[in-house]
């Protein structure tokens, strides 16, 4: 989610889309945040996340979001940025497993 | 109504070399037969900056994991040639990427088409001329064109390329089409999450109730068939 907030800080050098770029951060934040709360409710007991029907493990999860975040911190141009807005979002959620993006 | 090709001016002989290019066939035939994650993951790779395959094998778990490695014969393999063709989509460089994606996403629309009706009635680049009315300047990127029914597509890499122009231009030819008693199917495929579409159309005022819309989860319905729901 901060990864988010720092990409909408570059998207927003396109003045033009300034509406559009928070709208997507708004969306886009109440999704992750759905299915975060939605993974925290079906934790198993070992802290690993239950999402991703439990085929992928903990550790494979959490290499994926970090490096989709390192992904979305190396994108500069504000343009691009724009578009990570969406497919950072999508991306995490093809890693985690969850539906209906 | 009646469909036209459109002129072939300076700025179509150039995007036709790109329609052309085998990388574009090669991506649409994959991402015809990929999963939804897949064709995420080739959203991301054709969006991204990375240029090795390893950090994305590392972000899409699900589609070259252990998980992906015990799916059903064929996925893993359907993974990396996606990866694999993303990576050299994004390695052609910025100006040229842009183009190629807009071309993935057209010769991927065909491709799906051509798995409901006939093959003969899917076109490419075509106008649409009604009596009495002035003729739109850009043509339709794809266009069913059967007895009875046709359709008129509009394809965009990313939900910020819907744009009012866009609304207008396929709500026009459905209400010219019907203003001659014909029927007219008007559909924007966007190579992007449905989430991000209904942002970017929410704050367009412009006529869309005619329209569907067709986003990455629901490609397959070009085909008339529903969305795979695994990964």
């Amino acid at each position: 989610m901060a990864a988010i907030g720092r990409l909408v800080a570059r998207a927003e050098a396109v003045d033009d889309e300034w509406l559009y770029i928070h709208d997507l951060e708004t969306v886009w934040l109440a999704r992750l945040r759905a299915v975060a709360a939605d993974a925290a409710v079906d934790a198993a007991p070992d802290g690993a996340s239950a999402a991703a029907s439990g085929e992928l493990s903990g550790g494979e999860l959490e290499a994926a979001i970090e490096r989709l975040v390192a992904e979305a911190d190396a994108v500069s141009d504000p343009h691009r940025a724009i578009d990570w807005l969406s497919t950072l979002p999508q991306a995490t959620l093809v890693a985690l497993g969850a539906g209906a993006w | 109504m009646r469909f036209q090709d459109a002129a072939r001016d300076a700025r179509a002989v150039v995007y036709a070399g790109v329609q052309a290019d085998p990388l574009v066939a090669r991506m649409a035939v994959l991402l015809a037969d990929a999963t939804p994650g897949q064709r995420v993951l080739a959203r991301a790779v054709m969006n991204g900056e990375t240029s090795e395959p390893g950090p994305w094998r590392t972000m899409f778990p699900a589609l070259f994991g252990d998980a992906a490695r015990r799916a059903a014969d064929g996925f893993l393999e359907r993974s990396e040639a996606i990866l694999s063709a993303s990576l050299e989509v994004a390695g052609r460089g910025e100006q040229v990427r842009s183009q190629f994606r807009g071309a993935i996403v057209e010769a991927l629309t065909e491709r799906l088409l051509a798995r409901r009706v006939s093959p003969d009635a899917i076109r490419r680049e075509r106008r649409i001329l009604f009596d009495g009315i002035p003729a739109e300047i850009h043509p339709y990127d794809v266009t069913v064109e059967s007895a009875g029914a046709a359709e008129a597509y509009d394809c965009k890499w990313g939900a910020r390329g819907i744009s009012a122009d866009v609304l207008h231009q396929l709500d026009d030819a459905r209400a010219h089409a019907e203003a001659e008693g014909r029927r007219l199917l008007p559909v924007l495929v966007v190579f992007d999450a449905r989430r991000s579409c209904e942002v970017r159309l929410a704050r367009h005022t412009a006529p869309r109730t005619g329209t569907r819309l067709v986003t990455i989860e629901t490609l397959d319905r070009l085909a008339g068939r529903r969305s795979p729901v695994s990964a």
